[in-house]
């Protein structure tokens, strides 16, 4: 029962290659999606159930992509290896930043986060000898997964996904849990959570952890599909946009971040023939879902989805007839 | 009674300030186990800041704390938790983005181990912990009365009501210290009787309670001893029926006139 979402999710994304063969939409933007979801998946652990902003999100994508094809160039490691490379370095620096910066709150936090993703992506612009600089990083080779390699559209579709996925269940599974209430508590209050034996401190930390690992397991993948990445893909806006996504979808809903990322991806497609005007659509469109739907699009849906089933008259009559069959069979 | 009861909570000398404010001017008493023990006084006596100092939030200018022998001075609030201390608030602070049965499992967050990783990765092992706190946290909102609300949001319930999670979410914990901080404020009648009943309920599980309380009827009726501070120092300490008769208690606190008719 309660990974019934999680079985629809996946039973869609199995399914639209199958329904849809060799179609561009569905395995390039499909794939984008699911690269979206994993790093939205991630942040709305740290932000949607622990309350705490990251505006600088990207710069942990950046380094597990530039981890994994730094590694796989240069030094012509295996991609699994460079890959478990670039989560040891994401999570390391999350563990050393998050110390001091975790205490902040808020705007604090905000700003101190963002600082921290325009250092390391002029770190990707400057440090041209490791990076390439501006113009970035080519010749990625592809993923090697034990003897397989990945190629084409349609494989990394069905990697990117099956990666989504893993996510997805890995993140269901800690907001379920003791750990997954306390960081909830430590958005609820910090106070009541330190009086229940939660070291709030901690657990900040290890979420903040998490979610860099998430972004840098996206990072690696995407470095690998695309064959070139630059720092372009990891600059401030990606990070607004991540935070977009989980706000959009509906804060601590794990498939609240997944819809919002994914709708995301879609909008920027749909937008692309505007060209001029994708920005102001943009732009707009979120102010009308944050208008209305200020839970965010699938939350806020899913409740009104709930609220029509519960008051609508075919619903309480079907209620009505059931209970009244259930007792009479009981007696 | 035989042998006298040996004390839980043993403070000396307790000192806090808040720029130049003696909030705490050298407090000294010990709770003996098992007991619902009062701490009442005027407003700005110093009451909920012993609370807070007791729970780690502010640290004490001087003096020591001693649960069962163990100093609690010094350790952050996570850690005196882990000794046994649990308690609410007198503003309510309540997970509103959680059910009734979550806030209350999160209050045996101390008897569970679950990591963050094992829980990813839901090994059996978790399944079986979730299962128990579940359990434990039936079992305090049983206490409580509220098991028909587990299901509920607890930002959907009456005030009352809520007030009552936070003591079953301090239960959850079973802690042998339980503070509760005017737990019966903003009740109406009907709830501070059901308030009453339910904390001898937790003495006679074995807590001791520390009950800090304005509602004198309720804390006369409960109270196995009192503690009356007044301006941050210890005004008297003794039984319900010898701090009705103390005159200093009189005169400082349950109405001046007394004493002159006296």
């Amino acid at each position: 029962m309660r990974l019934v979402g999680f079985y629809l999710f996946a039973a869609v994304a199995v399914l639209l290659p199958i329904l849809f063969p060799d179609n561009y939409f569905v395995t390039v933007v499909g794939a984008s999606a699911g690269l979206h979801v994993i790093l939205a998946v991630g942040l709305n652990l740290l932000m949607g159930y622990a309350g705490q902003i990251s505006l600088g999100h990207a710069a942990f994508f950046g380094m597990g992509a530039y981890t994994s094809a730094i590694l796989t160039t240069r030094f012509a490691w295996p991609g699994l290896l460079a890959m478990a490379a670039g989560l040891l370095v994401a999570g390391v620096m999350a563990w050393l930043f998050a110390r001091p910066i975790l205490r902040l709150r808020g705007h604090y936090l905000a700003m101190a986060t963002l600082g921290f993703g325009i250092i390391v992506h002029v770190i990707m612009v400057q440090a041209m000898h490791w990076t390439g600089g501006p113009d970035g990083l080519a010749g990625i080779p592809p993923l090697n997964l034990l003897g397989w390699t990945v190629e084409g559209d349609q494989q990394w579709y069905g990697v990117i996904i099956a990666a989504m996925l893993l996510t997805i269940w890995l993140s269901l599974n800690i907001v379920d849990s003791r750990m997954g209430r306390a960081l909830r508590a430590v958005r609820g209050s910090e106070f009541a959570a330190q009086m229940m034996g939660i070291d709030t401190a901690r657990a900040k930390t290890q979420v903040f952890v998490v979610s860099a690992l998430f972004a840098a397991f996206a990072g690696s993948l995407f470095a690998h599909q695309q064959a070139f990445i630059s720092p372009d893909s990891f600059n401030l806006m990606i990070s607004v946009e991540l935070v977009t996504m989980v706000v959009l979808g509906g804060m601590a809903s794990t498939f609240g971040a997944a819809c919002g990322a994914i709708a995301l991806t879609l909008l920027h497609q749909g937008l692309v023939v505007f060209e001029d005007y994708e920005m102001l659509i943009h732009g707009g469109l979120l102010m009308v879902v944050m208008i209305f739907l200020p839970q965010g699009l699938f939350v806020g849906l899913s409740q009104g989805v709930r609220r029509v089933m519960n008051n609508s008259s075919i619903v309480l009559r079907y209620r009505e007839i059931v209970s009244t069959k259930l007792s009479s069979s009981s007696r | 009674m035989t042998k006298p009861p040996s004390s839980l909570l043993k403070i000396e000398g307790l000192e806090q300030s808040f720029g130049g404010v003696m909030a705490l001017a050298g407090i000294s008493f010990q709770t003996p186990e098992s007991l619902i023990y009062a701490i009442i006084g005027p407003n700005g006596a110093g009451k909920t800041t012993l609370f807070n100092v007791l729970c780690g939030f502010y640290q004490p200018a001087a003096g020591s704390l001693r649960l069962n022998g163990q100093e609690l001075r010094g350790l952050p609030t996570h850690r005196i938790a882990a000794l046994g201390i649990a308690r609410t608030f007198q503003n309510l602070q309540l997970f509103f983005n959680m059910t009734v049965l979550e806030n209350v499992m999160v209050g045996g967050h101390l008897r569970a181990k679950t990591g963050l990783l094992t829980a990813a990765l839901r090994l059996p092992r978790v399944r079986r912990e979730e299962q128990q706190l579940r359990e434990w946290a039936k079992e305090a909102l049983e206490l409580c009365e509220l098991a028909d609300r587990a299901e509920q949001s607890a930002s959907a319930l009456p005030y009352g009501l809520m007030k009552r999670v936070e003591i079953a979410r301090a239960l959850a914990a079973k802690p042998r210290l339980l503070l509760l901080d005017e737990p019966a404020a903003g009740l109406n009648d009907t709830e501070t009787i059901a308030l009453r009943d339910l904390i001898q309920r937790i003495r006679a599980t074995g807590i001791t309670v520390l009950l800090v309380e304005h509602h004198m009827p309720l804390v006369m009726s409960v109270s196995d001893r009192l503690l009356v501070l007044d301006y941050g120092s210890v005004l008297a300490e003794g039984t319900p029926a010898d701090i009705q008769a103390d005159p200093r208690v009189i005169a400082a606190y349950l109405g001046g006139a007394v004493q002159y008719a006296v």
